[in-house]
């Protein structure tokens, strides 16, 4: 029934645009598309189901493990690795990346082999009745916390110091010079703050769907699905990019069948791209 | 049709004769968001003349280029070139009909030769084939004074050489207008005085220039006029002296580096 | 860089010497060789488009999968011979890159290998869709053909083709036009070059160079699978051939592929996982410390000779 589909979209919505936060963060700060970002969210899944799985610990309460555990790997990873590339030509860029996702997959498929692994504490299943609908707690919270995630960061862009600077540099890497800021820390913070989110991200995509190391591919494209329609390091245009992804991916599984969602996306993509390159609120990849 | 390769030429300008406009900058108006660049821009280039911009950064100097030469669209207004309109035009569209310009940071072809970076000026510039524009690239190299080089590669050769490379390049697709921006930012003063020779040479060829300048004392002493820009509008236009006595000019450029 | 007599010389003995092969080998050094020469047609065809114009393209399989799917569905449901079913699905392949390279050429680069990457799977869903056609997810069989010299030489022919292809990016006006968008798109565009034109024909000649090996692929194999015609992995092996051995070369997807496809040999049935690892840790280091690749790292040593 159409409102159930509609929203299953917008739940499922509110987590694929808390996925992408971090892409667009870290594409609209160091201007490199990060293509290890599938597996950030990966890493955040894994660490969410290992700390259930071993000890028993509530998903909602490894959040703040992914979070600490993807900023560290953030933080030495750019400043160590990708700040090497951070000025040449971004083909460079897209190749590190590309590299790096390669090693962490794999050597995560080592780890711990290619089987789909389900979080599921007790709670798992349950649901409760709104009018005619059918909400599961589950989708529920993890869709606000989703929503609190990204209210938070944009709060902290906004009135923070650290989120100010952060923001000048997207906008002007040499104003923000001229403000006293050094783009080289910012630039480590930056991607340090982009893994984090989507560690937590990955954490909350873990108690919804199964979780294996290749499941990064996916997700990063819809990430950048959202980021082209909603613009880059623009908070509210990844939350409406995430909720019409969501939306367009219930209805089209619904009534469609899951194979044509793919081939829809990419129709939609490529429609955007040609009507309106710039994204819904003109922020997006093209001049 | 201009002849590079050091034959003494006629001063270029026709005497007696009106100066024609060949670019009509008219109403333009860009904006970025909410920051507005350029506002109700009007811009006039005549026929032989060199035009000095000046203006405090950020006062929206590139961005007017960045809108001639294509490479944006205004919000509103239109731009003429020799009569018809270009303001939609795309940017390799606009260099064939005869705008070239230079970019305020260098951009070399960093893995071609000097000689193949003024090569791709000649062959899709001015549509030339390869050997003949090979000629025409090597003429103009030599009269930049890069001949010598042409076999290096862009980074082999000094600051200098890459802003005469930047030159020679958009030399090569012969133009009527160029439009330079801050080509001598950076250059010691005998380097400007070289500089100042060379774009001399350029004009006498019939060539238009429209520069932006920071540097005052050379594009004051080159310019025919000069226009000054501040926050997006146009404040002033005259003469070098009658701009330089201009109380809104000053008032803007206070504490701006005078050379 | 036009070839020098002693260049050609040893390019002829190399050609002649690859054409008589097949005579002397057994069936496992045929079959190791077609596959090498394979991945040097696929490395070499990315190349065309990611190394003269610096555009990445992480979908390329996508156009090798037309070629195979297209063939196979050509002899498959219309009865086709080979030849034409091959070439029309590789011209279907080349024009659908520059349908798609329209909207997404005008992305940056970082984009425009992004978008690819999702029309790659969205060709990949589109046979597994519309199984009648394809026979979707229980695979494609074509009509049997052993002729396994046949495929050597196909495939060496169209490596052939493909060199001549790169050579002609080289030293051609337009191979010019495209490194200067390489190395400088804007400071290209604005002296004169028709940027978009000049990348959209890089793409379909690349996509269409890559249709003709799926096709001969397909045909070689009999039996397709979308899984393996759409595999990820080939584009990934592609990229990191062109880069390992030099993009932008003529020799470097010679180099990469023929060293790569011969490590894969070695390792592949020992360390399939470790493998990819090893991969990625040679795309960091080519990023890192050879960013010319292995031909570049040879003419730095002879320049500081």
């Amino acid at each position: 029934m159409l409102l159930q589909v509609l929203l299953n979209g917008v739940l499922i919505g509110g987590i694929y645009a808390a996925c992408a936060v971090g892409f667009s963060l870290i594409f609209g700060v160091l201007r490199i598309i990060n293509i290890v970002h599938g597996e950030f969210l990966m890493l955040g899944a894994f660490i969410t189901y290992w700390l259930f799985k071993l000890y028993g610990i509530d998903p909602f309460f490894s959040i703040p493990f992914s979070f600490a555990v993807l900023w560290i790997l953030g933080y030495l990873l750019q400043k160590y690795v990708i700040n090497r590339i951070i000025e040449a030509p971004e083909i460079m860029s897209l190749l590190l990346t590309f590299g790096l996702s390669l090693i962490i997959a794999n050597l995560a498929l080592i780890a711990w082999k290619g089987d789909y692994r389900l979080v599921n504490p007790e709670y798992a299943g349950a649901n409760f009745r709104l009018a005619s609908l059918t909400v599961p707690y589950t989708r529920l919270a993890t869709s606000v916390f989703a929503f609190a995630a990204m209210a938070g960061l944009y709060l902290f862009l906004k009135h923070t110091d650290l989120g100010r600077a952060i923001k000048a540099t997207s906008q002007n890497k040499d104003g923000a010079r001229l403000q006293g800021v050094r783009p080289a820390t910012i630039y480590s913070v930056t991607f340090a703050l982009g893994a984090a989110v989507t560690g937590i991200a990955g954490s909350l995509l873990s108690m919804s769907f199964s979780v294996f190391p290749s499941m990064g591919g996916d997700y990063l494209l819809f990430s950048f699905f959202i980021v082209v329609l909603g613009g880059m390091g623009h908070i509210p245009g990844a939350l409406t990019g995430g909720l019409i992804l969501g939306i367009l991916q219930s209805l089209s599984t619904n009534f469609l069948g899951a194979g044509m969602t793919y081939i829809l996306i990419f129709v939609l993509l490529y429609i955007v791209l040609i009507v309106r390159p710039a994204g819904i609120f003109g922020k997006g990849l093209v001049e | 049709m201009w002849d590079w390769s050091g034959k003494k030429l006629g001063t270029g300008k026709p005497s007696g004769e009106k100066a024609i406009e060949i670019l009509q900058v008219e109403k333009v108006t860009k904006n970025f968001g909410n920051l507005i660049a350029l506002q109700d821009v009007d811009v006039v280039l005549r026929k032989g003349e060199i035009l000095g911009m000046i203006g405090p950064n950020g006062s929206g100097k590139t961005t007017l280029f960045n809108v001639i030469s294509g490479i944006y669209t205004p919000a509103s207004g239109e731009i003429r070139f020799q009569g018809r309109p270009i303001t939609n035009h795309k940017p390799h569209m606009i260099c064939r009909l005869g705008i070239a310009r230079t970019f305020q940071i260098v951009q070399p072809f960093g893995q071609m030769n000097l000689l193949e970076n003024v090569l791709i000026g000649s062959m899709y510039g001015r549509g030339m084939p390869i050997e003949a524009g090979r000629n025409k690239a090597e003429e103009v190299l030599y009269f930049v004074g890069l001949k010598d080089k042409m076999y290096l590669t862009p980074n082999e050769v000094t600051t200098e050489d890459r802003r005469r490379l930047e030159l020679a390049r958009a030399l090569a697709t012969e133009p009527q207008i160029i439009l330079l921006d801050e080509i001598m930012a950076g250059l010691t003063p005998a380097e400007i005085e070289e500089a100042l020779k060379l774009l001399h040479e350029v004009n006498k060829r019939g060539i238009a220039i429209f520069m932006v300048e920071h540097i005052m004392k050379a594009v004051m002493t080159i310019s025919t006029r000069i226009i000054v820009l501040n926050y997006g509008q146009k404040i002033a236009e005259g003469s070098p002296k009658e701009t330089a006595e201009n109380p809104e000019v000053i008032k803007a450029y206070l504490g701006d580096r005078y050379v | 860089m036009k070839i020098s007599s002693a260049k050609l010389g040893v390019s002829l003995v190399l050609i002649a010497l690859a054409a008589v092969v097949p005579l002397g080998v057994s069936g496992y050094w045929l079959r190791l060789f077609t596959f090498i020469f394979m991945w040097i047609g696929l490395a070499g065809s990315l190349n065309l488009l990611t190394g003269y114009t610096g555009y990445l393209d992480f979908g390329h399989v996508a156009f090798f999968g037309i070629g195979a799917y297209g063939t196979g569905v050509l002899m498959v449901k219309l009865g086709m011979p080979f030849f034409p079913a091959m070439f029309i699905s590789a011209i279907l392949a080349g024009l659908l890159a520059v349908i798609v390279g329209i909207p997404t050429m005008r992305l940056r680069g970082a984009y425009f290998a992004i978008a690819m990457l999702a029309f790659a799977e969205a060709v990949k869903q589109a046979v597994l869709e519309f199984d009648g056609l394809t026979g979707g997810g229980n695979g494609l069989s074509l009509p049997i053909y052993t002729n396994y010299q046949f495929f050597y030489y196909a495939m060496l022919g169209t490596v052939l083709l493909i060199i001549g292809a790169t050579y002609w990016f080289e030293n051609s006006k337009f191979g010019k036009g495209l490194m200067a968008i390489r190395e400088a798109e804007l400071a290209a565009e604005v002296s004169g070059v028709n940027t978009l034109y000049c990348k959209l024909i890089a793409f379909g000649v690349s996509a269409f160079l890559a249709g003709i090996i799926g096709g001969i692929y397909a045909y070689w194999m009999t039996f397709l699978y979308p899984g393996d015609a759409f595999s990820i992995l080939i584009t990934m092996r592609m990229i990191i051939m062109a880069f390992l051995g030099g993009a932008g070369t003529l020799l470097g997807p010679i180099i990469g592929a023929t060293f790569l496809a011969t490590i894969e040999e070695i390792l592949w049935a020992e360390f399939k996982y470790s493998y990819l690892i090893i991969v990625g840790f040679i795309v960091v280091f080519v990023v890192l410390v050879l960013p010319r690749g292995l031909v570049g790292l040879v003419r730095q040593k002879a320049r500081n000779r």
